[in-house]
């Protein structure tokens, strides 16, 4: 049923999105071969299906010459652009990797046009534009963080009498930071259940933190990119980890835990409320893979003391090398696989659109599922919070030198205004020495 | 033209003529890429821009590596890691080799077993032991968990010592090995003669072990220690996968800081002068073991 709903709004749209997408001509790029390196994973592959219709349509072919995870690929342009090795043509992309590779894209403004664009949502386009230039378009691939949480605990009479007796308030899954640490600690009954856990190390770590110091009011780096993480908002919102982790609502091994744990820990059924990525919906709500099947709710990210909602996000997309021979014809490449078309097959998966008509057929198509429109309100009311990561290309960098400060901080070898004026320290003589002011 | 190139050819020493194919080789797969890793680390060389390869800073990346805590302090636990894990590893390889070497029967296929966790690839060692140290899902917590031993949960990965602990047992398991099939390798070519003799005078097993097995062991046990104490940054991937370097630096050994430094990070010239400056321990243990190789062979008259 749902298929045939999907077939019948890709035919209805196809059309609309042929039309709206870069003009094709057949047999434009006849002859005409396009090498690629794209990111590989099951839930990125059913896209590159779709390659055969472009290629049939252009006469161009795709030659993909490698497939690899974002990390591994980091690697892989780093090494390519230390050897000059630049002339394939389209790669995969991604928000927060994006800032760090200034000079192997081109600005693909001059080869879209207006109405193209207008058609992807606006603060995603803003995210592809480094420095002034459209250094990628986005694919079916947006994630933001959401709140999911075990229904179960607020169904729970004592849980709910308990709760009312100790704070005073009823039992709800929460909408602020605070209410989030207050019920992580009271459902915590270590070592055999958890309230929460939260991304432990690497970008993780330094990119929950840096989404808490948003919602809090503040800022990670002033205009000229000078650390401002130091600040009220940094301490409170790095009191907010320690306060979890000492309270022992946490698992203790949190610091070492990325996406992977996190996606695993909660569906053990030992992680009552958890802030994770779209990506992981179907998963935990699947009886095969999770124990927290049908015990699961899902509500929009909860909000800091200044009001402002957390909302760290990234998402994927394809650039054109400024080395390619065939700019026109790679250009077309991506136009296609971030098209309508591209991007409803895409999200047909469980990924989220970041085409602004896709939403609607996407919410469409969930209808009568009520798990799957639940999780796609979360998504969409959670992405219009979302923001991305700071635009400069010693983002990770600074994550390197953030993370470890934090962590301290959190195991409590130092305090939290040691460990924000030492990550601040560090953040600032790396942008010095960087030449960045 | 040919003529020329010929007549230089014959002008050559044959020794040097047939030596060369040798030195072409060595210098294109080891020399040119340590001269320009040398060369790299006086410059700002970036992997993201390629033009800071000729940005010519001085010694700035070894003032910054000499006066940098972070790397002293990675360098610090990198020997102690050393230390540990090798003499661990010596001390159970030299017991697994003594037990193998009185077995009589299927000797043979207890040594292809001893050789099982060589055959695995250090990065799935890592993920092994992770999962198994996990302090919510891993076994190690479950088992201790459900045997009653243990309420809580243990943070084998995030606490300092635990840590260590954790990736040196890794490593260990991995690499006993090693050890115990080179030992084994020694304690084979041990003339029967002398410990015959001491059967005859009389003396204790342990007496024979520590006067007669040792001493003509030990050679081989020191070619084993400075084998090892080269080819264990094989235990980067473990350390990668397992903690990578964390939490809060409290694992962070040199190949961990260096591999982020250069292939994270991108600074590819700050990552090459980090890992000079760690040379100095490399060439450290070489000669030490060395020296001690060539003690035990003096002992046995083996010198020269």
């Amino acid at each position: 049923m749902k298929k045939s709903v999907i077939r019948s709004m890709l035919s209805a749209t196809t059309c609309l999105a042929i039309t709206a997408a870069a003009p094709v001509f057949a047999g434009e790029f006849d002859g005409v071969t396009i090498d690629a390196k794209l990111i590989g994973g099951q839930q990125y592959e059913a896209l590159y299906a779709l390659i055969a219709d472009w290629e049939a349509d252009t006469g161009a072919t795709v030659n993909i010459i490698s497939k690899k995870n974002h990390f591994e690929l980091d690697r892989e342009f780093k090494s390519d652009i230390a050897a000059g090795t630049t002339n394939w043509c389209v790669g995969s992309n991604h928000s927060s990797f994006a800032p760090q590779y200034p000079t192997l894209y081109t600005d693909l403004t001059d080869y879209m046009d207006a109405g193209e664009l207008a058609g992807f949502i606006p603060a995603m386009i803003a995210s592809s534009t480094i420095g002034g230039r459209l250094v990628m378009l986005p694919r079916a691939q947006f994630d933001v963080s959401v709140l999911y949480y075990q229904v179960s605990l607020y169904e729970d009479a004592a849980n709910q009498a308990a709760y009312k007796a100790e704070f005073g308030v009823d039992l709800a899954p929460p909408d602020t930071l605070e209410e989030f640490k207050q019920q992580a600690i009271f459902f915590a009954d270590p070592p055999n259940f958890y309230g929460t856990q939260f991304a432990g190390k690497d970008e993780g770590a330094a990119g929950r933190f840096y989404e808490m110091v948003v919602a809090n009011g503040g800022t990670m780096f002033n205009e000229d990119f000078s650390p401002a993480f130091n600040s009220d908002a940094g301490r409170e919102s790095l009191q907010w980890f320690v306060d979890l982790y000492e309270a022992g609502a946490v698992p203790p091994g949190t610091t070492s835990y990325l996406w992977d744990e996190l996606g695993a820990g909660f569906a053990s059924g030992t992680i009552g409320i958890n802030l994770d990525w779209p990506g992981w919906s179907g998963y935990f709500n699947d009886p095969e893979a999770s124990k927290a099947a049908g015990d699961v709710g899902i509500i929009v990210q909860p909000m800091g003391s200044a009001g402002v909602r957390t909302g760290w996000s990234g998402f994927h997309g394809f650039s054109v090398t400024e080395d390619c021979a065939n700019k026109d014809a790679a250009a077309s490449l991506v136009a296609f696989l971030t098209s309508e078309v591209s991007q409803i097959s895409e999200s047909a998966g469980g990924s989220l659109p970041t085409r602004t008509a896709v939403w609607d057929v996407v919410v469409a198509a969930a209808e009568g599922d009520e798990y799957r429109t639940m999780a796609l309100n979360a998504f969409k009311e959670g992405a219009t919070h979302a923001f991305a990561v700071p635009q400069t290309e010693y983002w990770i960098e600074a994550t390197n030198l953030i993370f470890p400060e934090l962590q301290a901080a959190i195991l409590g070898d130092k305090s939290v205004d040691d460990a924000l004026q030492d990550a601040s320290d560090a953040v600032d003589e790396m942008m010095q020495e960087n030449g960045v002011y | 033209m040919r003529e020329e190139t010929d007549m230089s050819l014959k002008k050559m020493p044959p020794w040097l003529l047939l030596i060369l194919p040798a030195l072409v080789i060595l210098a294109a797969v080891v020399l040119i890429p340590l001269m320009f890793s040398l060369y790299s680390s006086f410059t700002s060389y970036r992997l993201t821009r390629p033009d800071t390869l000729f940005n010519w800073i001085g010694t700035f990346n070894y003032e910054k590596a000499v006066k940098s805590t972070v790397f002293w302090a990675a360098f610090g636990r990198t020997i102690l890691f050393l230390t540990i894990a090798l003499n661990l590893e010596m001390i159970l390889g030299l017991g697994l080799a003594l037990l193998v070497s009185r077995v009589t029967r299927g000797q043979r296929l207890l040594r292809t077993i001893m050789m099982f966790p060589m055959m695995f690839s250090p990065i799935l060692v890592g993920f092994q032991f992770k999962f198994i140290f996990n302090d919510n899902v891993g076994l190690v917590n479950n088992a201790l968990q459900s045997l009653g031993l243990n309420n809580s949960a243990i943070p084998w990965l995030v606490d300092e010592k635990l840590a260590l602990f954790s990736i040196v047992f890794a490593e260990v398991w991995m690499s006993t090995s090693v050890f115990a099939i080179l030992i084994l390798a020694g304690l084979f070519s041990i003339p029967q003669d002398p410990q015959e003799a001491a059967k005859v005078d009389g003396c204790s097993p342990w007496q024979s072990f520590r006067h007669i097995t040792l001493p003509f062991i030990m050679p081989f046990i020191f070619i084993a220690m400075a084998i090892r104490s080269l080819d264990v940054a094989r235990a980067y991937d473990i350390v990668q996968i397992m903690t990578n370097g964390g939490p809060a630096r409290r694992t962070e050994i040199l190949w961990t800081l260096i591999g982020r430094t250069g292939y994270v990070d991108a600074k590819m010239g700050y990552a090459n002068a980090m890992g000079y400056v760690s040379i100095i321990m490399a060439i450290f243990f070489t000669v030490y073991f060395f020296k001690k190789l060539n003690a035990a062979r003096n002992e046995l008259g083996m010198a020269n």
